[in-house]
């Protein structure tokens, strides 16, 4: 498809000498603190406990803003040196590099994600937790929440590719994702505001004391339309934009 | 002629109503160098976004290497190689790396990108960061970019623009050597004459982004006689003379202006004039510049 595989490689290559990387460790690295600092000795089921905790911030804020950066980012050297114009004067299609700059960013976003599991069996292994990971929950968890962020990083990819500027898009970005922290607990909007779905998918709010709250109580499955829905709106309008943009 | 390598037939662009590029019939042949020229805004590089498929043309074809670039991009983007405006790179990589990513894409062996760094003469600076290049380092990484795929054509955009005069000279000789060497056809573009009447053997003139001119550099330059001047010890009669012999002249500046004439004419004339014992201190052929010419042509959309 349009050299996908090659374009794939050359963007790790561009990606790879560059200090953003980095940011797949923030996250995780402030999940470790807040799970160390967490008391769990009242908890009946600890591993969970723990992972609501340490993933709260990280699907509230951090997963919804990383799409963005690591969006903008990728377009970044792209705007800046001409690069558009290098990148498609070379035998690739449009589609070929939009699917390749696209797996990029989602590749990153799961790379936090791992890193943010490895945090929370990190912690757990400090706190010396014995009981029986429930893996179950926690693998629907961090799946679902890297699911729910790959509407957000189609359309981070589109404006990135629209606006030559670095800012304008982590601007928009933020824009949405800060409402998250009102927007989630309601039980009305939260269903259909896609940037509080990271946070809805990974809070497995059925096994908090009490059963959650606001868009909490939601099965994951009805997320998921909220979800595809996005990810399909989102993602081809980008693709369509960039098949006809002129460089 | 040969078999064209480029062919336009009746290319247009369209911007809000306006025309960048209008009715453009380009046409190259293979192995020449093709010197296209225009004052900035003229459309040369909207035609040259449009050769590579980085636009699309609002009307017209575009044939390269005999293909409809509309349905063949793929095989025809991968024969040819270019530079855009100004050089595009990754200013966080290094030379090699920067070539490295496009090797990537073009599939060619490793061992081309030393080729290459050494056509250019870069080897020795290809493991700093291009952040730190100067323009005309950068240039030379731009063509040796474009040349990693072994291209059978080469577009190059104003690729001497904004180097000094030792650097154009590089780039000058570089490009000259593309046919001779490789046997690559090269389509370069400048707003300055000067710059590719030394390398180009065919020019084409693009104004408000319609073709004014497009020949031979050498049919180019015999519009440049415009006549000439014969200094002589008495002006006054030797024009007598002249008119007796049935050429059109006037006197200037103590001397004779004479119109065009072929070299049979000027030595007979100058064989009349000896014969009547006019010292001739002078004889000087009034060319105009080829920067005179395009001057011409720019302005007025044509020879008159």
């Amino acid at each position: 498809m349009g050299g996908y595989f090659n374009i794939l490689s050359s963007e790790r290559l561009k990606m790879s000498r560059s200090y953003i990387v980095l940011l797949v460790l923030v996250s995780p690295l402030i999940a470790i603190l807040t799970g160390l600092l967490f008391d769990l000795d009242k908890s009946t089921t600890p591993w969970i406990s723990l992972l609501m905790v340490m993933s709260m911030v990280h699907a509230l804020l951090f997963m919804p803003i990383m799409s963005g950066i690591f969006a903008a980012f990728i377009c970044r050297y792209e705007h800046s040196g001409g690069g558009w114009k290098q990148l498609l004067v070379l035998p690739v299609t449009r589609t070929g590099v939009y699917f390749a700059k696209y797996t990029v960013v989602i590749a990153m976003l799961a790379i936090t994600q791992l890193l943010l599991a490895g945090s929370v069996f990190l912690v757990g292994f400090i706190k010396g937790i014995h009981a029986p990971v429930e893996w179950d929950i926690m693998l629907r968890s961090l799946l679902g929440g890297w699911i729910a962020c790959l509407p957000l990083a189609a359309l981070q990819l589109a404006v990135s590719m629209m606006w030559s500027s670095f800012a304008a898009p982590l601007a928009l970005n933020v824009t949405f994702t800060i409402p998250n922290i009102l927007v989630a607990n309601s039980g009305t909007y939260g269903p259909f505001y896609p940037w509080a779905q990271p946070l809805l998918a990974t809070i497995p709010g059925s096994q908090m004391d009490g059963g959650g709250f606001g868009a909490l109580n939601l099965p994951f499955e009805s997320l998921m339309i909220t979800v595809l829905g996005s990810f399909v709106v989102f993602f081809i309008f980008g693709w369509v934009y960039f098949k006809m943009k002129e460089v | 002629m040969n078999e064209l390598v480029i062919q336009t037939r009746d290319l247009n662009k369209k911007y809000a109503g306006r025309y960048a590029v209008r009715h453009l019939n380009l046409e190259i042949a293979r192995g020449e160098i093709y010197g296209f020229l225009g004052p900035n805004g003229a459309g040369k590089t909207t035609t040259i976004r449009m050769l590579l498929g980085l636009i699309r043309p609002t009307m017209g074809s575009i044939h390269i290497f005999g293909k409809d670039l509309k349905k063949e991009k793929m095989n025809i983007l991968r024969k040819i190689g270019s530079l855009v405006e100004y050089p595009s790179n990754y200013g966080h990589l290094t030379a090699i790396q920067n070539l490295e990513a496009v090797r990537r894409i073009l599939d060619v062996p490793k061992s081309r990108i030393d080729e290459v760094l050494d056509i250019v003469s870069l080897t020795k600076e290809a493991k700093r960061p291009v952040k730190g290049y100067s323009l005309g380092m950068k240039q030379r990484l731009g063509i040796a970019t474009a040349l990693l795929g072994h291209p059978e054509l080469l577009i190059l955009d104003e690729p001497t623009n904004g180097l000094d005069p030792e650097g154009i000279h590089e780039i000058r000789e570089l490009i000259r050597s593309m046919p001779k060497q490789h046997g690559i056809t090269v389509l370069v573009s400048s707003h300055l004459l000067s710059e590719v009447e030394q390398m180009a053997g065919t020019v084409g003139i693009i104004r408000e982004g319609e073709m004014v001119f497009q020949d031979t550099i050498s049919n180019l330059q015999q519009q440049a006689s415009s006549g000439f001047h014969l200094v002589v010890s008495e002006p006054q009669e030797a024009l007598q003379l002249v008119r007796g012999q049935g050429y059109a002249g006037q006197l200037e500046n103590g001397g004779l202006k004479l119109d065009q004439l072929s070299d049979p004419e000027v030595a007979l004339l100058v064989k009349r004039l000896v014969d009547n014992n006019h010292a001739i201190y002078r004889v000087e052929e009034k060319r105009r510049t080829l920067e005179d010419i395009f001057m011409q042509v720019i302005e007025q959309g044509g020879f008159q």
